[in-house]
Formats: C-alpha cells, sequence, structure tokens
C-alpha cells in the first residue's frame, strides 16, 4: 500500500512541469560544476580511494574513535551529550533550550526564545523544528534554502540545495505573501530580502543549532562548511551554540579533514572549498557549547550488511547524478534523506517502510560514479533489495512482525513480478524444458504477432507502458548451434596489436608561483588581491573605507593600531568594515585562514558587508593540508577557512554575492614590513 | 592452434535474438578464435539478483558456475550486464558461502565481455568490418561503469570502414531498461527512455550501437511504439557485417 502510495508520488512529480524544468536544470548544473571542480585534482580517484579507506577505519572501529573524539571535545570545553534515538536527541535539546530560556539575559519569561538554526540534515532526522515550536519557541531557519522551505511549510527537497524544486517566481509570491515586500524575481533583491530579516534573527537569538560536517578525532574539531555566513552566525553570536551529529562523521586526524575538505565542497557545490570552513573548538568568551551525538539507527545500520552507507559525508553528488531523482526530486521520496543514499539509509534512520525506495533505480551506477567515498551504491541498494535493512528492536510487536516478513528478500517487489522471476528461475533450471519453453514462446509471440517484430503490450503491464515487445525466435540460438557450428571459420586473420592508446593526459601545470596562484584564485572566488607596499598600507586602508561610507572599522588586535581612532573592537553589527588580519592564507584555493584569540577576528571578518584582510607574502602557504597543520588552528578555540565572499545559489542555483557574511572580500597583500 | 573460448549467449539473446548470437560467433572467428558452446547454460540469475530475490538466483548461479567449470578457456559474453553480473554479482551472491565463492572466483577470473575479450585479450581492433552510414554508441550503464569498459567498443566501432561514426549526446545516461525497474516503475522508465530517443534523433543516425541487449530490447521496444525509423543493433551485428 506504501508502495501505491510512491507511485502516486511518483506520477505527480513527473506532472509538475515546474519541478520537472528545476530538476533538468540541477542535474545539467551540478553535473558541469562537479565535473570543472574536479578537473583542478588530478589524483581524485587516489583521493577517493584513501577517503573510503579513512572512513572504513573510522566505521570499524566506531566506539573506540568516539571515546576518544568525545574526550577530545570535552577537553576543549564542548559538552557531549549521546542520544540513542530521535526521541531522546530532541529530548535533550529541549532541556538545553529550557536552560538559555532561564539564564539571565533573556528578557522576559513569556517571550519565545528565538532559536537560530543553520542547515542541519540530523535535526531534520529528528524532526526537531516542530518540537522546539511546539515548545514555544520561534524557530528560524537561516540557510536561504532552508528559509524558503520554512516560509513554505516544506521540508528539503535535497540535502545540499534544499529549494531546489522552485523557481524565482515562487520564491518572489512566497515573500511577497510572508514578508510584505512588493512581489520580484530579482534574486539578489530576494536575497537581500532574507538576509535583512535573518540579521535580526541572529543578533537576538538565544541559542544557535547547527549541523557537524566532520568531527576530527584527534582535536576534537567540529568542522562547518556553508557559504553564506549563516552557520558561522549561529555558532558565534548566540550565547548557546548546540551542534547536532551523527556518531559516524568522524575522521581521525586533522590531515584527513584535509583531505575530506578537497572532496566535500567539489562534489556538493562544485567549488574548490566552500566559502566558510569553521573549525570549532572551545566556546567562545560568554559562550556555552553543547554537542549531540546521534545514533537513531547508526549503529544498526554498522551491524547489518549497509555499513558501507556510514562513510556518507552528504555531498549530495548522488542525488544531482541519479536520473531517478532527476525526475522525482526529494520530496516524492518521502524520506528526507532522497536519492540513492537515502533509499539506503531512510528504512534504517528514518521509517522501515522506506525499503521500497531501493527499487526505484535502474542500478546505472552514475551515483557510486560521482561518489567522493565510492560508496557502492548500487551494490548496497541491490542489498536493500534482498532484504539487508537492519530490523529494528524498539516498537510494538506487530511493526516487528509486519517488518520481518518486509524482511524477506524481494521486499516491496509486487506479487505479480516475483512469481514471474520464480516461474522463470524454475525454467531456466533445466535446460531441456527452457528450450522447450522457449520455441513455445517464439510460436505464441509470432502467432500474437504475425508480422511486426515487437508486440503491442497493454500498458498495465509495465513493459507496455512506454515500449513494444520482442517477439521470442521460434529457433532459438541453442537450437541453431549445431549449423552455426558447421560454419567454418573464413580465415580471414587480421590482427592488429594495438598500441597503448591511454596518452598520458596529465596536463603539465606550468608552475605557479604561491602568490600568483593565490592571487588567481582570490580573483576568481570574486575577491580582490591588491599588492602594496607597507608604506602604502595607511592610505588604502582609509581609502576602503571610504568606499564602504564608512568612519570606522571593526578590526582585531593585528589591525587596530593600524586604524587608529577608526578602530572598534566590539561586534557592533552598525560598522559595514571589517579588517582582520589572517593567520595564513591558502594558494591552491584562494582561501584565508582566521583563529579566534586575537581580538575580535571572529565577529569583524563576518558581520560587516565589506571585509579587508592584511596578509604577508609569508604567509601564504600551498595546501589546506598545510593550513590544518598550523598548531594556532588545533589551540583556537574556534576558526575559520574564508574563501572568497559570502555567496548563495539556493535559488535556481543562481550565485549571489554577499549573504550573511561580507559580499566584498579585498585582501591587501604586503611584501613585508 | 587457434584459441578455444567458451560462448555464455545469454537468456536474452539466446530467445529473442540468436541471429546475435550467430553475429558473435563470426565475429569471434574472425578474430581468429574458435567457439565451443556448452549446452546446459541458461541464465546467469541477474534478473531475480537484481529484483533482491537472492534465493531465486543462488540456483542459477550455481548452474552456471558448474556448466562452464567443466570447461576451459576464456568465457566470452556479448552482454555487459551478463559479464557484470557474473565478475561481481555473483561474488556478493556467494560472499557468504567460502566454497562456493571460491569456485566464483575463479569463473570470473575467465569471464569477458565480447568487446573486452577482442580488444584486451585478443588485441585486434579492425575486423574488417564495413557499415555504410551513420552510426551513434550508446554505453550501457555495467559495461559502462560495472565493468568500465568503453574504449574497446569505440575503438572497434571506430574501425568499421564507411561508417560515419558521432557522439550521442549525454550518452552516459542511462536508457531505463534496469530489467525489473522498467516493468515496476514504467512511469519514470519511460522518462528516461524518452530522453535516449530525443538524444538519437538529435545525432539523425538510422542506427543505434549498443553492447547489451537489455537497452537493445528497451530501447528499440519504445522506438517500435513511438513508431520511429530508428533501430537499435547490437555492436556483434555491426561488427561482423561487411
Amino acid at each position: 500500500m506504501k508502495t501505491e502510495n510512491f507511485r502516486q508520488r511518483i506520477r505527480r512529480s513527473l506532472a509538475n512541469e515546474t519541478l520537472q524544468l528545476a530538476l533538468d536544470a540541477n542535474a545539467a548544473r551540478r553535473k558541469a560544476s562537479r565535473q570543472v571542480a574536479f578537473a583542478s585534482l588530478p589524483d581524485i580517484q587516489e583521493r577517493r580511494a584513501r577517503a573510503h579507506t579513512v572512513k572504513a577505519e573510522i566505521v570499524a572501529h566506531l566506539e573506540d574513535y568516539l571515546t576518544e573524539f568525545i574526550r577530545q571535545v570535552e577537553a576543549n570545553g564542548i559538552h557531549v551529550h549521546r542520544a540513542a534515538n530521535s526521541a531522546e536527541a530532541v529530548k535533550q535539546v529541549l532541556a538545553l533550550v529550557q536552560e538559555a530560556k532561564s539564564a539571565p539575559g533573556h528578557g522576559l519569561p513569556d517571550e519565545p526564545l528565538i532559536v537560530a538554526k543553520s542547515k542541519s540534515m540530523v535535526s531534520e532526522e529528528i524532526e526537531l523544528n516542530h518540537a522546539l515550536e511546539a515548545a514555544g519557541c520561534r524557530v528560524v531557519e537561516t540557510d536561504l534554502g532552508e528559509y524558503i522551505v520554512q516560509l513554505r511549510g516544506e521540508r528539503p527537497a535535497h540535502i545540499i540545495t534544499p529549494a531546489v524544486h522552485l523557481r524565482r517566481q515562487e520564491v518572489g509570491a512566497l515573500f511577497a505573501e510572508k514578508l510584505g515586500i512588493p512581489y520580484t524575481e530579482d534574486i539578489p533583491t530576494l536575497t537581500d530580502t532574507a538576509r535583512k530579516v535573518l540579521r535580526e534573527v541572529f543578533l537576538n537569538a538565544q541559542v544557535g543549532i547547527s549541523g557537524v560536517n566532520f568531527g576530527v578525532v584527534e582535536s576534537g574539531t567540529l568542522c562547518l562548511v556553508t557559504n553564506e555566513g549563516n552557520g558561522r552566525m549561529v555558532t558565534t553570536l548566540p550565547p548557546v551554540h548546540i551542534a547536532l551529529m551523527g556518531i559516524e562523521r568522524l575522521v581521525p586526524t586533522l590531515d584527513d579533514l584535509a583531505l575530506s575538505l578537497s572532496l566535500l565542497p567539489r562534489s556538493a557545490t562544485g567549488q574548490k572549498l566552500s566559502v566558510y570552513t569553521s573549525l570549532l573548538h572551545a566556546p567562545l568568551p560568554g559562550q556555552t557549547r553543547h554537542l549531540i551525538l546521534l545514533d537513531n539507527g547508526r549503529l544498526a545500520l554498522r551491524a547489518s550488511p549497509l555499513a558501507e552507507s556510514l562513510y556518507c559525508i552528504r555531498c549530495g553528488a548522488c542525488l544531482n547524478a541519479c536520473p531517478v531523482f532527476r525526475e522525482l526530486g526529494g520530496h516524492a521520496y518521502g524520506s528526507i534523506y532522497p536519492g540513492p543514499i537515502g533509499s539506503v539509509i531512510s528504512s534504517a534512520l528514518v521509517d522501515p517502510q522506506f525499503d521500497y525506495l531501493a527499487q526505484a533505480s535502474s542500478l546505472c551506477g552514475a551515483c557510486r560514479e560521482v561518489c567522493p567515498v565510492d560508496i557502492d551504491l548500487p551494490g548496497l541498494l541491490l542489498r536493500v533489495r534482498a532484504g539487508g535493512s537492519p530490523r529494528r528492536t524498539q516498537g510494538d510487536t506487530k511493526v516487528r512482525e509486519q517488518r520481518e516478513a518486509e524482511q524477506r528478500e524481494g521486499a516491496g517487489i509486487p506479487l505479480p513480478v516475483k512469481v514471474g522471476l520464480k516461474s522463470f528461475r524454475l525454467a531456466a533450471s533445466i535446460p531441456r524444458l527452457f528450450a522447450v519453453l522457449q520455441t513455445l514462446g517464439g510460436i505464441l509471440t509470432h502467432l500474437l504477432s504475425p508480422r511486426r517484430a515487437y508486440l503491442h503490450l497493454p500498458a498495465w503491464t509495465g513493459w507496455g507502458y512506454s515500449k513494444d515487445f520482442p517477439r521470442l525466435a521460434v529457433r532459438p540460438f541453442r537450437a541453431r548451434w549445431q549449423d552455426v557450428e558447421q560454419e567454418v571459420a573464413e580465415g580471414h586473420r587480421e590482427q592488429r596489436t594495438e598500441g597503448s592508446e591511454q596518452g598520458e593526459r596529465r596536463e603539465d601545470e606550468a608552475e605557479v608561483g604561491l602568490i600568483e596562484r593565490f592571487v588567481q584564485e582570490v580573483t576568481a572566488l570574486g575577491g580582490k588581491v591588491e599588492q602594496i607596499s607597507a608604506g602604502e598600507l595607511p592610505a588604502r586602508l582609509q581609502a576602503f573605507l571610504a568606499e564602504a561610507g564608512a568612519a570606522q572599522a571593526l578590526t582585531d588586535d593585528m589591525t587596530a593600531p593600524l586604524l587608529g581612532e577608526a578602530a572598534v573592537r566590539r561586534p557592533d553589527p552598525a560598522i559595514p568594515v571589517g579588517v582582520t588580519g589572517a593567520l595564513c592564507a591558502i594558494a591552491e584555493t584562494g582561501s584565508l585562514v582566521l583563529v579566534s584569540g586575537a581580538g575580535e577576528t571572529l565577529t569583524a571578518s563576518l558581520l560587516p558587508p565589506f571585509h579587508a584582510v592584511i596578509l604577508k607574502a609569508s604567509q601564504i602557504v600551498p595546501t589546506v593540508a598545510e593550513a590544518l597543520a598550523r598548531p594556532e588552528v588545533r589551540h583556537a578555540r574556534a576558526g575559520v577557512i574564508i574563501t572568497g565572499p559570502s555567496r548563495t545559489a539556493d535559488i535556481e542555483m543562481t550565485l549571489t554575492i554577499g549573504v550573511h557574511g561580507p559580499g566584498k572580500l579585498v585582501v591587501f597583500l604586503v611584501d613585508d614590513w | 592452434m587457434p584459441e578455444t573460448v567458451q560462448l555464455f549467449i545469454t537468456c536474452l539473446i539466446d530467445s529473442f535474438f540468436p541471429h546475435i548470437g550467430e553475429a558473435m560467433v563470426r565475429v569471434l572467428n574472425r578474430a581468429g578464435v574458435r567457439v565451443e558452446f556448452p549446452a546446459g547454460q541458461t541464465c546467469c540469475g541477474q534478473p531475480a539478483f537484481n529484483a533482491g530475490l537472492r534465493a531465486e538466483a543462488r540456483p542459477m548461479a550455481e548452474q552456471t558456475i558448474r556448466v562452464f567449470e567443466q570447461t576451459t578457456g576464456d568465457i566470452v559474453i556479448p552482454s555487459g550486464s551478463c559479464a557484470a553480473m557474473i565478475r561481481h554479482g555473483y561474488l556478493e551472491l556467494f560472499r557468504d558461502d567460502l566454497p562456493w565463492l571460491e569456485r566464483a572466483q575463479a569463473l570470473a577470473g575467465r569471464v569477458f565481455e565480447l568487446t573486452e575479450y577482442l580488444v584486451d585479450v585478443r588485441g585486434v581492433t579492425d575486423l574488417g568490418a564495413r557499415w555504410p552510414g551513420r552510426l551513434t554508441y550508446h554505453p550501457s550503464c555495467h559495461l559502462l561503469r560495472g565493468l568500465g569498459v568503453d574504449r574497446q567498443p569505440r575503438l572497434l566501432l571506430a574501425a568499421v570502414q564507411d561508417a560515419e561514426i558521432v557522439e550521442l549526446p549525454e550518452r552516459e545516461d542511462c536508457c531505463g531498461f534496469g530489467g525489473v525497474f522498467s516493468v515496476e516503475h514504467p512511469e519514470l522508465s519511460a522518462e528516461f527512455l524518452k530522453r535516449k530517443i530525443a538524444n538519437l534523433e538529435k545525432t539523425e543516425a538510422p542506427a543505434l550501437v549498443v553492447a547489451d541487449t537489455g537497452c537493445l530490447m528497451h530501447i528499440q521496444g519504445g522506438l517500435t511504439r513511438q513508431g520511429k525509423p530508428q533501430r537499435v543493433v547490437h555492436i556483434a551485428e555491426v561488427l561482423s557485417h561487411r
């Protein structure tokens, strides 16, 4: 019966023209951008294999790694909670929210507490928003795409691009209705409207809730990647930050994190690095940080034949590559995890009924081809079909019995198909019977269709829905073999050994100097690098302030002396310019690495729409791995890798620069001083 | 002495398209290979395996293993999908049964898809074939991604005289067959098929070449239903044509 509903949902998706246009555009653009992004990674197959091994190691020794990770996270001053299932996780969040509500600083007790959320699939999995709202909180999703679907009262249609199913006209109408702005289809205007509304939310939220992309075992780092800047806001501004994380989202070392970061953004959004890669350790001054580690079926998956699905880093590449997702979009799946990976894990993590999703695959393997951790998704889909999803022990007996019945092989296959396959097996087991049936089939189909080689079958047969069925041969190959064998080979031998055609395709990338490469990358991202001498710096900074129409600038320890009286050291959101230093910069991605501890670097680089960074040429390192190896990264309360100006592509995948973080990014590259 | 190979004809070619089997034997003969046909073979078990009915797939796989164990030499299959089933699928099917797993592994090491065998094992690309007119090639999913075979059929086609080979747009997209999938989810399957046929029309080629019979009967079935003039041919038919 559930399958029936699924077919209805399939038909609805196929009939929705707006959705089909949006999904076609998504598939085409994501494919192209992913290809471009991976072109800059010559050793991609080797990296995939390494990432696969890293995750396999984590999953094989999950409890050990978790224990060590928790030890490190707690040593960093973060409170850790483990939740066995979604109910427990929700309860823990609600308790923390209650605590925040009764904390001094929160206004009137009757005023709803504001919870600012950045994108978290785990929070969707446990249906957290609903519970928070029931508890009287005002929950606001702050990722633009999530915000849009929240305003529409929907759930995300894609794990990376929540509003993938919508076009600008629908967003325009939604904002006109819900936010009271005049109707517009202009994406920058829509984005800016959301920015303004959400800015108030960030500044007034008592609790920020985020997901976690990677937890680093050796350092207890919580790594979070976002493009708009909302993830940084949510983890930086509210006095309480709660991070939600699936227990499997670990990597052993910062070096493994660098490897994972070379794969995740490329696979997800076609970027070398997301704009903001937050590295969270200790809470910031005046802040409390919690981490909730969720099992909710993951340990059961680990013990099942589907354990490999826990290697997933939730990049969404398999959704973009999947021809079924391209037809359906996320909602038709019914589970919050759609696409190939969703069809594998939804039964274990969301609802056992979702086994039937695995039937909706042609096993074309496009998902595996793009998976950055080389998960054998077609193989796992086959295991789900063979009844490999873990059983749930909780729940009443009736559910369990039903579940066990479904556990049997071929769960979700319609009965006629099952009977057909069983009969076929019986026939194929006896070659002579098989031959007789072949001939009978041949005669029958020729009687049914004497002239045409293909028969018209009715639509209800499934086969006949869109195509004709070939006649069987009256004399199958096995009957012809004797004749074929008589045919003497024509002695026409043309054996030409063909040389190895595999040309070395590696383009010898000319040795680009570190500075040159850095400038190239920043510029490509829409940032600007000005190479100047130390003497020019004060004048250039004044000019930068003038351009932004600002008399003052937010600064950190390093830059405050350079700005003298114009320097502001508190996080004042009214000041439009931030001027900061950086720990180092990364040539391969055009990134800047900023760490807390040297004043208000993190807020000065986040709140204002204009951000200038002062960098010495000698601070540029070649790779992400080398930047992450700097001890300052490990020892900072929090840090961020900034890769270009804040951006979003959540509406029709149209790139819009400047969302919650700075839209203008300038690097003053000083030879030395 | 010429090399002798065992032919695993596949149940689809055996039952529906025996002329493709005949073409394949001619092609192998021209490559200097002698062909034997073990009579006890029927189906590799892929339909049941892909449907999740492993208990049904097993006897068919065991039968296939038993039949070919009694032979020696390479086993050549005119289908990427069935070759992938034996090379990869059997290892999954028998992964908890060591004695059978070892037998499956031994068989997997002997199995080659037709174009893979011709190019990689025999080192042949030019079979003296001639096919006047335009051709375009659809790489079937299990051949392309399951076995990583793509260069081989392209080299073979490039050597066909008088044939103008044009690139199929979005060539790597699935045609929507997927075995039981096309019957169970005909609405989805139909969408893939629609796109594949539209892309075929863009090439203006009168014939689409495939190396897998599943795709062949699916796409040809769609073309016939829509009354389109194009036809789908198996690569063995092209390579045997003069």
